[in-house]
């Protein structure tokens, strides 16, 4: 019994192995389409020029069997393809989720979570939004870096900072590169864009100098971006990509100097510097991107 | 005995002739997949074909020769300009072996460092730290030169087209390494008479250093070891020339402010701050020798 059940075991991993090796003889090998396929193209070779053939008409019957033409040029032995744009943007909507944290604030990290979206209307060119929200509720000053007390005590130095809560921009894309990177035997499409726009941005100073006095709204700043990014298609309708973006906003701090009591010390115009400053927030965005909609037609010409 | 050993030897034969039958089927079962990739080629113009034809060989058994300028990017105190050069040969065309070397022609005090200069304020409680707030530039701490030796490894390359009229080959550069770096800190110092209540300093060439203001100009110089890894994207021009742009971090610690960090009263290597050194390089390759090769 304990041989049957051996016997059973065997032939049941044989009929495993068995189909693959079935489904094995079933397909086509390449050297039997190339026999099948050589043993025309030889035929035709012996045939000559069809257009010299049909221009003698009969005549050449006339005179008995001729000698076939020899072949003015030779049929080129390599055809070489050039492969499609991958994948096409025109006409589709690109919706692209995204983390972004910012490279040059010491202070202060910011993480952010961002959506964008895109319509291309030529392949190379699109028109969007994109949208990143900061204020995750998180007290400003517990996820300060040890810098800001640093420069306090070893300094006397109190530094202004803003929280940031949200932006929103309008902006167009322009993709001038693209190409494909080989990693191993896959090819993979990738492009690089340029991007910008024009939109807000919200912020709110932290008070630091007289906190028991000063409290801040959040206030809207008209803001502007530029950026590079990578785009690595992983399908045709599914991308990773990558940018670095620098978002500018004209923005008011909270001013370092405390009005004495009784002398505008609660009087919240004077609780912010009378000056802009400039800030550059310049971040790492990551994310993926989804092209709607996931299928599209090539236009080739007649 | 021998009973046992003929039993067993039937099952270990009846087990291995199974696991051969598995073998062979999950073999034939990946031939199969590799030979049903294959029926999906065959009838396009590209069967069989491999992946790229006329590669062109940039780095395969080939000398790189790398001028750079380079600048640190999220200093504290000061950036650095670094002018350097970097030589790497390739083994194969993913993977070879580099050092490079760079000296820091300039530093740029950033905006904090300026706005301590000019409003910093100086107290027994912080005299220490800053002395003097003039003279803060000089007291912060720098990295004079930079060198390394790096491991190169190239997985992704391309091609490139540039608004659809120039084309161009491109690759990405992975490498890890050490980094063997100049550094230039404020010297050790005791701040006198006790932490917190600092009127002079005492430190090697002066031991009552009124209002610790030659202590804050007194440097010291070290090298330290890091390890060193990054990014480099490059594109080819000709044969013999190209880009890259290349991005290399070195995390490692030193004194950045010339402070007392640790709040002990006195300035010393327990002062050192982890940093996360990095710096963004532009770089023009040459390529040895100047011809390029071609695969089939």
């Amino acid at each position: 019994m304990r041989d049957f059940g051996g016997i059973a075991l065997l032939m049941a991993a044989l009929l495993t192995a068995f189909p693959t090796a079935t489904q094995a003889q079933m397909e086509f090998s390449l050297d039997e389409v190339d026999e099948a396929e050589a043993e025309p193209a030889k035929r035709s070779e012996s045939q000559g020029d069809l257009i010299e053939e049909l221009a003698a008409g009969d005549g050449d019957t006339a005179d008995g069997p001729a000698e076939p033409e020899p072949q003015r040029e030779e049929i080129a032995e390599e055809i070489y393809a050039v492969q499609q744009i991958y994948a096409l943007r025109l006409k589709r909507l690109e919706l692209a989720p995204s983390i972004a944290f910012t490279l040059n604030d010491p202070y202060l990290p910011h993480y952010g979570l961002g959506l964008a979206l895109n319509y291309w209307f030529t392949n190379v060119l699109s028109l969007g939004l994109n949208f990143i929200w900061y204020d995750w509720g998180i007290d400003p000053l517990e996820r300060g870096t040890n810098i800001v007390p640093r420069i306090q005590n070893q300094f006397r130095l109190g530094v202004p900072i803003n929280d940031w809560q949200t932006g929103l921009w309008v902006n167009f894309t322009y993709v001038p590169f693209y190409g494909k990177f080989k990693v191993r035997k896959k090819i993979f499409q990738w492009d690089s864009y340029l991007v910008g726009g024009v939109g807000f941005m919200r912020t709110q100073p932290i008070p630091v100098f007289d906190p028991a006095v000063r409290s801040f709204d959040w206030q809207t700043n008209v803001a502007f971006n530029v950026g590079i990014g990578l785009r690595i298609f992983l399908t045709r309708y599914l991308t990773f990509f990558t940018e670095f973006r620098a978002y500018m906003w004209p923005d008011q701090f909270e001013n370092v100097d405390v009005a004495p009591e009784g002398a505008g010390r609660n009087d919240p115009a004077t609780w912010l510097q009378s000056e802009s400053a400039f800030v550059a927030n310049t971040s790492i965005q990551i994310g993926f991107t989804l092209f709607l909609p996931v299928k599209f037609e090539y236009r080739l010409p007649k | 005995m021998m009973m046992l050993a003929k039993q067993t030897l039937s099952r270990i034969s009846l087990v291995a002739a199974l696991a051969l039958c598995l073998l062979l089927g999950d073999g034939l079962r990946s031939g199969v997949s590799s030979a049903g990739a294959q029926d999906v080629h065959l009838s396009g113009p590209l069967a069989a074909a491999p992946a790229v034809k006329k590669l062109r060989l940039w780095r395969d058994m080939r000398l790189h020769v790398e001028p750079f300028f380079a600048f640190t990017i999220g200093d504290e105190y000061s950036k650095s300009l670094i002018v350097g050069g970097e030589l790497r040969f390739h083994f194969l065309d993913w993977l070879g072996i580099g050092g490079w070397g760079g000296y820091s022609v300039a530093k740029l005090d950033t905006n904090l460092a300026k706005e301590i200069r000019s409003k910093g304020v100086t107290r027994n409680a912080n005299r220490l730290d800053l002395p003097n707030r003039e003279n803060f530039p000089d007291q912060t701490g720098r990295v004079n030169w930079w060198s390394g030796v790096e491991l190169h490894f190239v997985p992704f390359r391309g091609k490139l087209a540039m608004f659809q009229k120039v084309f161009f080959d491109a690759d990405l550069d992975f490498f890890v390494g050490a980094a063997f770096v100049g550094i230039e800190e404020r010297a050790d110092a005791v701040g006198r008479p006790s932490p917190g209540d600092v009127a002079f300093c005492e430190f090697a060439g002066n031991a009552m250093d009124a209002g610790c203001l030659e202590s804050q100009l007194a440097r010291s110089k070290r090298t330290a070891i890091a390890p060193s890894f990054g990014i480099a994207f490059s594109a080819f021009f000709q044969d013999f020339l190209g880009v890259s742009f290349r991005w290399r971090g070195i995390p490692f610690s030193y004194n950045t402010g010339g402070t007392d960090n640790n709040n002990d009263g006195q300035i010393d290597s327990n002062d050192r701050l982890k940093q996360f050194n990095s710096m963004f390089t532009i770089g023009l390759i040459f390529v040895l020798p100047p011809k390029t090769k071609t695969t089939d």
